[in-house]
């Protein structure tokens, strides 16, 4: 389980990557741009995941049940600006030169499923069960 | 906005305030663990009990990659404020390949040196020497960024500031 928790979040976190290139791409993250998500929202976003990823790495190389905890607490966060994003995203597709109007429709949705499969596996590994 | 000065504003505070960058206090981490177990390194091979130097090699290499992971994250964010297409960012490229690659070292490192040993092995000690060395290439990089290019420095104006004496006029320049 531990190990499919980490396949589904390095997945998500490629799909992520692919959203975070088109948007710098695009300058969302430049003073004055148009866009409707900030980047202390999407940089937060990804560091506090970043950070969940390599405790989820040491967890699954050492088996310590505190760490499994841990990234299940750092994901909380995280799960939570993903939410924020994706209504600021919903909204901003109505206003066309937003740099994340053209994030692809499967890439967004992609990330949000695989993202929601891993916080269930994080915390079904950290409750234990399985073992 | 002219390029250079994009790529001395943070793109977020996360990545630390104008003129305080998050990145170069960090970086201490690592190259300090690092080049502290290398010291550990050679000296286990000579001291008569070098178990409790191996031990603490082994630790310091740990500590300098999570500290190289959290110092990746916060360049990452100088990185995207670098305008693509110019030799600052080719630069910032280079370095940031580097320095992953170095960090990936030390992590197949720290996994080679399981066991106690009463010393540090020859495998080992010269794959350290050797990511030691590509830091050194990593960090010379990281120096002409900052200090030659000048990325997340304060703009000259702000530098200027610090050399008003107290008490006398401000000077026009």
């Amino acid at each position: 389980m531990a190990i499919a928790a980490l396949i589904t979040w390095l997945i998500t976190a490629v799909g992520g990557f692919v959203m975070l290139a088109g948007w710098i791409g695009r300058g969302g993250h430049r003073p004055g741009s148009s866009g409707r998500l900030s980047p202390t929202m999407v940089f937060t976003h990804l560091l506090l995941a970043a950070v969940g990823l390599i405790v989820w790495i040491i967890y699954v190389a050492a088996d310590t049940d505190a760490l499994a905890w841990v990234a299940f607490i750092l994901l909380l966060p995280v799960a939570l600006l993903g939410f924020t994003m994706f209504a600021r995203w919903l909204g901003s597709r109505r206003t066309s030169g937003a740099p994340e109007s053209r994030f692809p429709m499967p890439v967004v949705l992609g990330h949000g499923l695989f993202a929601a499969v891993t916080l269930v596996l994080v915390l079904l590994t950290a409750v234990g069960v399985g073992e | 906005m002219r390029l250079m000065d994009s790529a001395k504003q943070p793109v977020t505070t996360l990545a630390g305030s104008y003129g305080h960058p998050v990145h170069p206090a960090l970086v201490a981490v690592p190259i300090g663990a690092w080049i502290a177990s290398f010291v550990f390194d050679v000296a286990s091979r000579l001291v008569s009990d070098g178990h409790f130097l191996a031990e603490g090699s082994r630790w310091l290499i740990g500590l300098g990659v999570l500290g190289a992971l959290a110092a990746a994250l916060a360049g990452f964010l100088d990185l995207v404020a670098i305008p693509p297409g110019t030799r600052a960012f080719r630069i910032a490229i280079t370095h940031m390949s580097i320095n992953l690659t170095v960090t990936g070292l030390y992590g197949v490192g720290f996994a080679l040196r399981g066991g106690s040993a009463d010393r540090v092995g020859w495998g080992p000690l010269v794959l350290s020497a050797v990511a030691l060395a590509g830091l050194g290439v990593g960090g010379w990089l990281g120096g002409t960024l900052a200090f030659r290019y000048g990325v997340r420095v304060a703009d000259e104006a702000t530098q200027r500031t610090g050399y008003v004496r107290a008490g006398s006029p401000e000077e026009d320049s």
